[in-house]
C-alpha cells in the first residue's frame, strides 16, 4: 500500500518571500524519484510540506488520496529524513533508533541489523558522532522505518563513498523488497540517476521539470567541432552552454537533435555527445536562465 | 558500467540482445527476472522492465505469466537482420567517414579486412 | 526517548504520555535518588551539631515545583521535532503531554505528600520539630491531619508549573530567540498565587510574587480556584502553540 503524492496549487511563504509558489505536483505510489535543485530552490521545504512538517501557505496537500496534515494514519507511514536527522543529541543511538516504534511500520529487527552492518555505536550518544555516522544513522531509522513513503534530504552528506554505494544498495534492496514510494533529494545526481524512475528539478520556488528518467538521459546533447559548421548546425536549437578552443567549439544543446540534424552534423565533421544528467541539471538550472 | 547518452534500459535490451546472439542465451532458455537485474546492475527495477517489455514487443522475449521470461525461439533470427542492418550503420558508415578524413583508399581497407579474415580462418 | 511497546495508532498517544513520564525517572534517577537521601539524611546528619526545628521535606517538595516546570519546558522543546519527525501529530503530542502532566504531576505529588507524612513520622521518632519558615517566624505544621492539608495542594502546583514550562517550552521551540520571553507574564502571576497559598516564606525570588498583594487576603478557595483557572489558559496556550507548529529548518 505505498502512497501517492497530489500537491494543488501550493504556495509556502516564509515573512514575505515565497520559499514555493503555485506548486502542482504528482507523485505516482510505488516509484524511486530524484528530486533536483539547488540551495534554497525549494527541496526541503517541498519534502517538509508533504511530510506535514509544516503547512503550506495556501494550497492542498494529499498523501495516499488524503489531506496529510495531521492525518496520524497517514504520517505515521510517511518517513521524511532530513540531512543529520531530527534528533534529540542528547540521546543514545539505541534509543533514537528505538523512538522509531512510535511508527507504525518500524522494524526494530532490521534497524539493528543495519546498525550492525554499518557499524553505528549502539551506546555513544547522537551528538558525539561524526557526520558521517550521523547521516547514517539518520539513514537507518529512514529504511527501518519501513513507510509507505520515504523521503530522504540530502541524507548522503558526511558519508564517504563506500557507505554511500551500501546505503544506495540497502535502498534498492528494500524497495525491491517492499515496493514504497521513495523520494531521494540529492547533489550527487549521477550518483543515484539508475536507481531512479522520475526526475523532479526545482528552481527558485517551481517545478522547473518533471519527466522520466530516460527523458533526461536522452535530453540533450554536446555538440563539438569546427565553429563555423557548430554554429551552422546549432541555429535553430535551443543552445545551454558554449565553449571556444582555438577554431573549434562546443556546444551543450537542451534537446538531441533529429536524424537529419545528426546527419548534417555529421557530415560536418562535428562529433555529438551524450549530456549527463549532472550536467544537463547544472545547465537547465543555471541563474539567469528561465526569467529570473 | 552504462554510457551516458543511451537510455539504460536500452543498454539492458542491447545486452541480452547480444547474449542471445553470442549464444549465452539459448533459445526457449529462461531469462533473469527483472529484480535479478535490477540488484546485479543496481538500476531501478522499472528500468529493467522496460527493457524486457522493449524486448517482447519485439518478440525476442515471451512472458510465461507466473513463470518468468524465455527467449522466443526464432529470437536469433529475428536479431539477425537487425544486427546486420546495425553493423553497416554504426559500425561501416563512422569507418569509411573517418577513411576519408585519413586520406585512406577504400581498396587499402578492403585488401586489410580480406587479410583479417584470412587470419580467423 | 521512550521505549514504546505499543504502536498501535489510537492508543500510542496514551503510551506515549506514560512513557514519557516513566523516560523522566529513568533520565533523573540519580539526580532523585540523591534529593532523597539528602531530605531524609540530612537532617539527621546535621542533628549532631543543632537542634532540627524545619522540615527538609518542605524544601524539598519546593524544589520539586521548579523542576516541573524545567521537565515540561525541557521535554516540549526537545519532543517537538523528534516526535513530530518520528510521524507523530500534534494532536497526538498534546495528548500525550497532557497525559505526561497529569501522571507526573500526580506521581511526585503523591511522592510529596507521602514524604511529608514519613516526615512527620520520622521527626516524632527523633523528638524533633517539623515546621515551616512563615514570613515573619517559623511555625510548626501542626496535627497529623493539618500535615495532610498542607500537602494535599501539592500535586495542583506540580501541574501548574509544569504547565507554565510546557508553555515556556513550546513557545521557545516555535519562536526562537523571543519565545522564552513568556515567562515575564507566566511566572508572577504563578509564583505570587503559590505564596498566596500558604503564609510561608516564599521558595524563590522572592519579588517574583509581587502580584501577591493583591491576593493575599482572598481566602484558600479563591486562590485554589485562580490557580486551576491559570492551569486552563497555560494548558490552552501550550495547545494553541503546539497545534500549527512548523519544524525548524535543520539549516539556513
Amino acid at each position: 500500500m505505498s502512497f501517492s503524492v497530489n500537491l494543488r496549487d501550493v504556495t509556502l511563504k516564509y515573512g514575505k518571500e515565497d520559499a514555493l509558489a503555485d506548486v502542482d505536483l504528482t507523485l505516482e505510489a510505488g516509484k524511486i524519484y530524484g528530486l533536483l535543485g539547488r540551495n534554497g530552490a525549494g527541496k526541503t521545504s517541498l519534502l517538509s510540506l508533504i511530510a506535514a512538517f509544516r503547512k503550506p501557505t495556501t494550497g492542498q496537500i494529499l498523501v495516499g488520496g488524503e489531506p496529510v496534515w495531521e492525518n496520524a494514519p497517514i504520517v505515521s507511514r510517511v518517513a521524511l529524513i532530513r540531512e543529520g536527522g531530527d534528533f534529540d543529541d542528547s540521546d543514545t543511538v539505541k534509543a533514537t533508533i528505538e523512538t522509531g516504534h512510535v511508527r507504525l511500520g518500524f522494524d526494530a529487527d532490521y534497524a539493528y541489523k543495519l546498525a550492525d552492518k554499518f557499524e553505528l555505536p549502539l551506546t555513544k550518544r547522537v551528538r558525539e558522532l561524526s557526520r558521517g555516522k550521523r547521516s547514517v544513522l539518520a539513514a537507518v531509522t529512514g529504511l527501518a522505518a519501513r513507510a509507505e513513503l520515504t523521503m530522504f534530504d540530502e541524507v548522503h552528506l558526511g558519508m564517504d563513498a563506500p557507505t554511500r554505494d551500501a546505503f544506495y544498495k540497502e535502498l534498492l534492496a528494500e524497495y525491491m523488497d517492499r515496493p514504497h514510494t521513495v523520494v531521494l533529494s540529492t547533489h550527487l545526481i549521477d550518483e543515484v540517476a539508475n536507481y531512479l524512475e522520475e526526475v523532479i528539478i526545482v528552481d527558485r520556488g517551481r517545478i522547473l521539470r518533471h519527466e522520466e528518467v530516460e527523458a533526461f538521459q536522452g535530453m540533450g546533447a554536446t555538440l563539438t567541432g569546427p565553429a563555423e559548421s557548430v554554429d551552422a548546425v546549432a541555429s535553430g536549437l535551443e543552445v545551454l552552454a558554449e565553449q571556444r578552443l582555438g577554431a573549434t567549439k562546443s556546444i551543450t544543446v537542451a534537446a538531441a537533435p533529429d536524424a537529419p540534424t545528426r546527419e548534417r552534423a555529421a557530415a560536418a565533421g562535428i562529433e555529438i555527445g551524450p549530456v549527463g544528467l549532472q550536467d544537463l541539471f547544472i545547465h537547465l538550472t543555471e541563474p539567469g536562465k528561465n526569467g529570473a | 558500467m552504462f554510457d551516458d547518452g543511451t537510455p539504460i534500459y536500452r543498454q539492458i535490451a542491447d545486452q541480452i540482445k547480444a547474449e542471445i546472439m553470442n549464444g549465452s542465451l539459448e533459445p526457449g532458455g529462461k531469462v533473469m527476472s527483472t529484480n535479478q537485474y535490477a540488484a546485479f546492475y543496481q538500476i531501478n527495477p522499472a528500468t529493467a522492465q522496460k527493457a524486457f517489455r522493449e524486448l517482447v514487443d519485439e518478440g525476442i522475449l515471451y512472458k510465461q505469466r507466473g513463470v518468468g521470461m524465455y527467449v522466443a525461439d526464432d529470437a536469433r533470427d529475428k536479431l539477425a537482420a537487425d544486427f546486420r542492418e546495425r553493423f553497416f550503420e554504426r559500425v561501416l558508415a563512422p569507418l569509411v567517414r573517418e577513411a576519408r578524413q585519413a586520406g585512406i583508399p577504400l581498396t587499402d581497407i578492403i585488401d586489410y579486412l580480406r587479410a583479417q579474415e584470412g587470419a580467423l580462418k | 526517548m521512550p521505549a514504546l511497546a505499543s504502536s498501535q495508532l489510537p492508543r500510542r498517544r496514551y503510551s506515549l504520555g506514560l512513557g514519557l513520564s516513566w523516560e523522566v525517572l529513568r533520565y533523573f534517577k540519580y539526580w532523585i535518588i540523591a534529593v532523597l537521601i539528602l531530605s531524609f539524611l540530612g537532617p539527621l546528619a546535621l542533628s549532631r551539631y543543632t537542634d532540627i526545628d524545619l522540615s527538609a521535606w518542605f524544601y524539598t517538595a519546593n524544589v520539586a515545583k521548579w523542576f516541573s516546570a524545567f521537565v515540561g519546558g525541557g521535554f516540549v522543546y526537545v519532543l517537538v521535532p523528534s516526535l513530530i519527525a518520528a510521524g507523530v501529530t500534534r494532536r497526538e503530542l498534546a495528548v500525550s503531554l497532557g497525559v505526561f502532566g497529569t501522571v507526573w504531576s500526580a506521581g511526585i505529588g503523591a511522592a510529596a505528600i507521602g514524604g511529608l507524612l514519613t516526615e512527620r513520622f520520622y521527626y516524632g521518632a527523633m523528638g524533633w520539630t517539623q515546621a515551616v519558615e512563615l514570613n515573619e517566624a517559623t511555625a510548626p505544621i501542626g496535627t497529623w491531619g493539618e500535615t495532610l492539608g498542607f500537602a494535599a495542594v501539592y500535586p495542583l502546583l506540580y501541574l501548574a508549573y509544569f504547565t507554565a514550562g510546557t508553555v515556556i517550552g513550546v513557545a521557545s521551540y516555535r519562536w526562537d530567540g523571543t519565545g522564552w520571553l513568556l515567562v515575564v507574564p507566566i511566572l508572577p502571576v504563578l509564583f505570587s498565587l503559590d505564596n498566596a497559598l500558604y503564609n510561608t516564606k516564599p521558595f524563590g525570588p522572592g519579588w517574583l510574587g509581587f502580584l501577591g498583594r493583591f491576593v493575599d487576603e482572598a481566602g484558600r478557595g479563591l486562590v485554589l480556584a485562580a490557580i486551576v483557572l491559570v492551569i486552563a489558559a497555560l494548558a490552552a496556550s501550550a495547545y494553541r502553540i503546539l497545534i500549527d507548529i512548523p519544524l525548524r529548518s535543520k539549516k539556513a
